[in-house]
This record gives C-alpha cells, structure tokens and sequence, in this order.
C-alpha cells in the first residue's frame, strides 16, 4: 500500500494494462482456490509446498499460507530422519531468502525464518549472521532485519564488542544510521554493567561514545540521528551530585552532602555531615536538568565544542537546543540569559517547533525559579512576565501561599494545580486563560485575581464552588462580564465571594 | 551543507479543500467490484480493511450507505472454533483482525452475533509467560499485539482476565532512549509501534510511566518542511503518520507541539480529486518537471520566431508537440487505509466537518461514549 504510483497513460495502454491485470487475477485466484481446498481436504505434501512456494513469492503478506507450509514442514518432519530434515528446512531457507528479496519488509518472511531456524536440527547462524549483513548493507533502517539480528546475535552468543564494531562501520559509511545508533544504546549498558543504576554507563566507554557522536555531527551538523543519541548519552554517566542544598529538609544549612544517590532527576538522597559526630540522611532537592551532572569538567568540554561549532552553525536547531541542554547541566542560573537568548534563536530557525520550545523554556523558568527560592521565601512564589506557555513541577511547591502567574501566556490552570493545598492567594492577570480545572478544592485559598483573561462562560467558574475560603475573586477583562445576568449567576455561584469586581 | 531533508514537495495545485463527499463515494464502491485486482490482493487483511472503510465513513457521518447485513455475517463466517477471528473466510484466526472484528460489531453495536466468551479465551490464551502476547499460535510476538488484546478487551470490558502487570512490564521493557517504543523489546522505536504502547498505557491507566516530554520531542520531531509527518528519523512522510504520530501526540498531551496547519495542508493535498480517497503522499513531482519543459519549449519557440522563418517554426512546433504529449504525469494511488487516517488525522486536528475521532481506538467517541469506555490520556 506504501509508495504506490499511479501512471496514466494512452487509453491503448490502459486496455493492455487491463487484460494483464485481468490475467493475473485469475491465475492468483485459480491457484489460491486450490491450495485452500487442499488445506481443507487436511492435505500435507509436496504439491502443498509447491502451491504454497507460487503464491508466497509475490503475496509474502498472505500469512494463512504460511501457517500451512509450517504445517506441512511439521508433517513431513515426523516422516523424515534427521538430516532429511536438516536438508528440508534448509531448502525453506532458500526460499524465504528468495521471497526476502523481493519484499525485505514481510512480517510474514521474518518471522517464517525465525520459525525455520527453531526446526533446523543444527541452524548456522553464521549464514544467518551474513544474511542481516547483506539485507542491511542494502537498507540499514531495516528494522525487521535488525530485529532478526538481535535473535541470531542471542542464539549464537556473538559478543557485544563486536557488535559495537558492527554499528561502529554502518555509523561510519552511511548518513541515514539512526538504526545503528539505537542499536548501540542498546549494548552500552551491557558492556560494564554498573551495580546500582543498569541505565548508566562507565565514564571510559561515555567519552568514547561523545568522541563518535562529535566526529558525526561536526563531518555533517545535520545528522540528526547522532544529536538524538548524543542527547541520551548527556545523561548516562555515573552520578556524582552536586547538591544545591536548598531544599534540605534536615533544615541546617552547615549541613555537607557526602555521598549522594540520584533517586530520579530532582531528587537525590544525601547523606550529610552537620558536625563531626553528626551523620544523617536527608533528602536533597537538586536543581538538576535531565541531564545527571558529570564531572563538572566533561561536560565544560563538551560545551565547549559544542560553541565552536555553534559558529560555524549558527541557524542549526540540533546545536543550539543541545547547548541549552548542556548549560542546564552545568549552571542553570548562571546560563539562564544566554539559555533565553539560544531559545529566541530556536523559535526563528525551527518555528514549527515553536511551542515546543515555548514549553521547554516556561519549564526551565520554572525549575530556575525554583532553585532562586530560599528556604525562608518558599511560600511566596513569582513566576511573572516569563513568557510561561504552561505550569509544570507543582509538586515543588507544595507548601506555596502566595503564587504570582500574571503577564504570561497560559491557556489554563491544569488539574495539577490542585496539589497547592497551601495555597492562599493566587494572582494570574494578563494572560489567556479559558479554562480553570486546576482550582477546586483548594481549602486555604482567599483571593483569586484573573483580569484579563479569556474566561467565557459562568460553566468554567463552577470548580470555583469547591474552593470555600474564597471571598475576593477579580474578574474584570474577561468575556464573561458580557454574559446576561452574570452578578447575580455568580452570587448564586459563589456566595461566600463579597469583593467580585467584573 | 551536508545532507538533504528528505521530504516531498507540494505542488501549488496540490488539493487544499475538504472532499468529504468524494471520500464517501470513494469507499462506498470499494470493494463493490469485487473482481479488482487489489482488493483480491488485500484478501488477507480484509477484516481491518472492513474496519478502516467503516470508520471512516462513520466518521463522515455516512455510515449507513454500507451493507450492515452482510458484514455481520461475513464476521460470523469468520470466527473460529478456538474463539479466535480471521480476516477473510478459509484464513486462519489472529489477534489483529480480532481486534478489527470487534472493533466493527461496536460500531455496529452488535457485538454478540458471534461468541465474545471464546473471543476472550483466545486473547487470553495467547499472552506469554512475559506478558508479551504472540498474534496467533505461531508464536510472533510484537507490541502491537499487546495493543490488540488490550483493545479487544477493553471494548468488551474483560481486561481483567490477564496478568495486568507482566502486560505492562513487557511493553515498558519496549521503551528506548528516546523516549519511544519498538516491537520486541532492543527494537528501534517506530511511530507506528509508538502508537500501539501509548494506546497500550492509556488503556492500562500507565500513562504516567511515559516520559512525556522526551517522547513528545521525538514525535514532532516528525514533522517535515512539507508539514508531513513521518515514522521515524530520515524517511519520508506519509499520511498515515498523520494518525499514528497525532493519535500518539494527543495521548500524551503534546498534540499541540506540531505546527497543525501545515499539517493539514499536507493531509489535504494527499486527497485524489478525481476518484476521491487519500494516497500516501502528494501527487509527485512530475508535474513541476513538465512545467519546465513547457518554459524550456516557449523558449526555443521564441528564439525561432527571431531567428527563423515560419514554416520551419511549424514543422518544430509539430515536433515538440509530439515529444511532449505522450510524457507520462504521475499522480497517486488511493486506497481505504490512508483514507481512513488522513480522515482521521484531520478529526484529531479539529475538523469540524468529521466527528471527533479517539485517539486510543481509532473509533468514533459517540460510539466509545456509549459502551462507556473513556480511556485516560495525558494533560
């Protein structure tokens, strides 16, 4: 169904075209007709094979065939001795390979190998190993075959080094290797296994694999394959936090992290050192991007090159969004300028994406805000005038009073903004927010201000109701002082609001 | 400058309106000849094929114009003594066109002509020790299997009766670096498989495992200068993508990073006026080939008309006619599957002329609404 042309030609063409259609409709349905009856009639020989073998060669995709042919196979298997058999099924395999010729991308052919070489008294996976090799030098993203691959690389228990040396050729000889790439992500975490984190890997074999994805994209900064690789690879090394130390619950701010274990991406449990004879756990909020934090100067060379590269590249979205990644990594607030700056940047060379970045920049304004906030401050919480397209790491703000979301571009005030339980002012003016899911059963919160909003029916006030603490709710710049009545609706609504200004 | 995008180019001509009615007229005669060498051709997935054009003209709201009747018993023709269904009657049962069978008497709402008991034996039957599920008794095991049995069970309401967890430890040991799913677990991820592990997790209440974020970046990561969507990196796109990459969008609430009116406008131009339906991609490139050997043509004609006299320009004319006539142009082949998803794709993008489409079933939500199935998806 894929990749199919229609041609149109002279009315003398079409009609020939007809009759050959025609022709090859009947043959096909005239020998379908008989292996089905065959199959009905529990037939399970030669001419079975034969049948099956004609239709199969063009129609790889008519799977009840080969469910027959396996049948048949399984049938003669009990009549023959081994090495008739080895010889059976070694014959399928020629066949299948003949059919994979002329459709390499036949669920139906892999799968029937896969099956063959489970019935083989004695399988080569050599020649099987050379197939995959062959298959991929004609297409390296052919994922069937790849995954092919991965079945005869277990059952034959070839090393993962040389798999590596594998993908290490197909990366170096072909631009479209995304295949090859991910098929490495795959192996690394099954070179050195490390004990606590099997996601991880050893900083020896990490460098090597930037040096790979480097010399990829710095030969063609457009190789998007290895800026998705390297992307993953910024997170794999072996933790070693560095602890901001700002939400530390065990509240002594002499406290010094010792040893940390990375929980997930915020949170990391630190054991810390208060006075000498001192040693507790506590947990540490770490203002961390996704990407883990290396040795601090690994990741400063990768920036590093990654600049040069910015100026010989200064429109290429994959550099620009990867150094944001990196001075994330490093130093979120000292890089917060140059972080906004890159993102502008990102908007005008990649504007499809735009919102995309939009989201991720309001993400990384909201962590920066986060690790901005003192630990005696942490209930008065301003996010203004930062371009937010959207509200996101509420769970970091459990113990929020005071929440300042005015002069944004937020559309709504999701239904994870009911976790602010604390919540005892909110002021969100200036912005384009229709839709207020997000504020109901808030018990704390007093005084809501939303001028200037898009709030249209008294139906997006209702979860409002729920929030019994409310008493001074502004509403004016909203469409919905035009609706009839809306004061005394409202009243109806909310009868514990007394200062409603419309 | 390193390599090329690779991607389609939209012709200025390229449709750029709504065929609805084209489409309807489309699908409603297919399969009326039954004497096409395609649709013969297609015979082994004829379930789903049912399903697509069934779907789609639901979604158009014309539903009624196909035979109901014959259907019903086609299916009932089509189950097996193991419970299980097959696409076509004498073809033997899988997952998939079990899926697409109940998928069509919910439609129909008429899900008890065949033996929804059995059905749900055969499902059941065919999960692994894993908690991955094989298509059928031949043993390939894929994720997108694991999307057809929760599926069928969902739309009959018996997801308890397999292991929940091992399912869900199976299609999660599918999850790659990038945030996306392939078919067996080291598999590459693929919009399509993508697709099939979201609507996997929705149906499952395990969306939260998703990495939303990273996934979402690779899915609109899709699309492509034309607006077109493709399955994975470095290929070209194709407007079945539109559904796959969409739907999984919209179950992970990222369906507003991609740029949705160039996305339509890729949809649309996938349309074939003439017989109505949707192809793959756009009608091709030949086309600007032939607009440059008309200027090229005009060209010479020109320098003749100065330099040479008129009966000779004649003569040429008479010739370059005759070269150019018989060029071939190419346009695109439609079939009921793009069609399906195009339509859809367009439903997702908030057509107001098709109805709201789901994201997790591929089936209209007035139908989901009155089984009662409301699958969760992402903010």
């Amino acid at each position: 169904m894929h990749g199919r042309v229609k041609i149109k030609s002279t009315a003398q063409q079409e009609e020939e075209k007809r009759k050959e259609k025609e022709k090859k409709l009947k043959a096909f349905v005239s020998a379908r007709d008989a292996v089905l009856k065959k199959r009905s009639a529990g037939e399970h020989d030669e001419e079975a094979l034969q049948l099956t073998r004609q239709l199969l060669s063009s129609n790889p995709d008519f799977a009840t065939l080969w469910n027959y042919r396996r049948e048949v196979l399984l049938h003669l298997e009990t009549l023959r001795e081994k090495d008739e058999v080895q010889k059976l099924y070694e014959s399928e395999l020629h066949f299948i390979e003949a059919c994979l010729k002329v459709n390499p991308k036949s669920y139906g052919c892999w799968h029937h190998r896969t099956w063959v070489n489970t019935r083989l008294p004695q399988p080569d996976w050599t020649r099987e190993l050379g197939l995959c090799d062959r298959c991929l030098s004609l297409d390296e993203r052919n994922f069937h075959c790849w995954d092919y691959r991965r079945v005869v690389v277990k059952a034959s228990g070839v090393s993962v080094e040389q798999e590596l040396q594998f993908t290490d050729r197909l990366i170096g000889s072909n631009f479209s290797n995304y295949s090859s790439w991910h098929y490495r992500s795959t192996l690394l975490p099954q070179l050195h296994p490390q004990p606590f984190h099997s996601h991880r890997v050893c900083e020896e074999q990490l460098l090597k694999e930037y040096e790979l994805s480097h010399n990829a994209f710095f030969t063609d900064p457009n190789d998007q394959s290895a800026w998705f690789y390297y992307r993953w690879l910024l997170g794999r090394g072996v933790c070693v936090c560095v602890c901001l130390e700002l939400l530390c619950i065990c509240e002594d701010t002499s406290a010094h992290p010792m040893l940390c274990v990375c929980v997930c991406v915020y949170v990391c449990v630190c054991v810390c050192v208060c006075n000498l004879d001192d040693l507790h756990v506590c947990v540490c909020i770490c203002g961390r991007s996704e990407l883990s934090v290396e040795k601090s100067s690994v990741l400063q060379a990768e920036l590093q090159s990654c600049n040069q590269l910015l100026e010989l590249e200064p429109q290429n979205k994959w550099c620009l969004l990867t150094i944001i990644l990196l001075m994330r990594a490093l130093d979120p607030l000292g890089h917060e300028k140059e972080t906004l700056a890159h993102f502008q940047t990102l908007k005008e060379v990649d504007p499809m994406r735009s919102t995309y970045y939009s989201d991720l920049c309001s993400k990384f304004l909201i962590e920066n805000t986060i690790l901005k906030m003192e630990y005696a401050e942490v209930r008065v919480f301003s996010l203004s005038n930062k371009n937010l397209t959207t509200l996101c790491h509420l769970d970091q703000l459990l113990f929020v009073t005071h929440i300042n979301l005015s002069s944004n571009q937020l559309l709504r005030l999701p239904p994870h903004f009911a976790m602010l339980q604390c919540l005892e002012v909110l002021e969100a003016d200036d912005n384009a927010i229709e839709n207020l899911e997000g504020l109901y059963h808030l018990p704390k919160l007093e005084e809501v201000s939303l001028r200037n909003n898009q709030i249209c029916k008294l139906s997006d006030l209702e979860s409002l109701a729920s929030c019994t603490k409310l008493t001074r709710l502004d509403l004016r710049g909203n469409p919905v002082h035009r609706t009839a009545h809306i004061e005394s609706e409202l009243s109806q609504l909310l009868p514990r609001v007394t200062a409603l200004s419309l | 400058m390193g390599t090329q995008v690779k991607d389609v180019v939209i012709k200025p001509e390229a449709p750029n309106t709504l065929l609805l009615d084209k489409h309807a007229d489309y699908i409603a005669a297919y399969g009326s000849k039954k004497d096409d060498y395609e649709y013969t051709l297609s015979e082994y997935l004829r379930m789903s094929g049912i399903y697509w054009g069934l779907t789609v003209m639901d979604l158009m709201g014309q539903l009624s114009r196909m035979n109901r009747e014959e259907i019903i018993e086609f299916i009932k023709s089509c189950q097996h003594d193991c419970g299980g269904i097959s696409a076509s009657t004498g073809h033997d049962p899988h997952l998939l066109y079990t899926l697409s069978a109940v998928q069509i008497l919910s439609l129909y709402d008429s899900i008890n002509v065949i033996d929804v008991d059995k059905v749900v034996d055969y499902v059941k039957g065919l999960q692994q020790e894993d908690g991955s599920f094989a298509g059928d008794k031949w043993g390939e095991i894929d994720t997108r299997f694991s999307f057809c049995a929760v599926a069928t069970l969902a739309l009959l309401g018996k997801l308890d009766v397999i292991n929940m967890d091992k399912a869900v430890g199976f299609v999660l040991s599918c999850m790659n670096f990038d945030g996306g799913f392939g078919c067996r677990p080291g598999s590459e991820s693929h919009a399509g498989q993508i697709y099939c592990c979201t609507g996997f997790l929705s149906i499952t209440g395990q969306l939260h495992k998703v990495n939303a974020d990273l996934l979402g970046w690779w899915l609109c990561e899709r699309q492509l200068p034309s607006g077109g969507l493709n399955g994975r990196p470095e290929k070209l796109p194709d407007v079945c993508y539109s559904w796959w990459v969409l739907a999984s969008l919209k179950i992970i609430g990222r369906i507003h990073w991609i740029d949705k009116a160039k996305l339509r406008s890729f949809i649309l131009a996938c349309q074939d006026e003439e017989t109505g339906g949707f192809a793959d991609r756009p009608g091709d490139m030949v086309s600007s080939l032939w607009n440059c050997h008309i200027q090229f043509c005009i060209c010479i004609y020109i320098l003749h008309v100065i330099s040479l006299g008129l009966a000779i320009l004649y003569t040429e004319l008479i010739i370059l006619c005759g070269t150019f006539l018989p060029v071939l142009y190419i346009s695109i082949q439609v079939d009921p599957f793009h069609t399906l998803f195009g339509v859809a794709g367009l439903s997702l993008l908030g057509d107001e002329q098709i109805k709201p489409v789901n994201p997790v079933f591929c089936m209209p939500e007035d139908v989901l609404q009155r089984i009662g199935l409301q699958p969760d998806l992402l903010n």
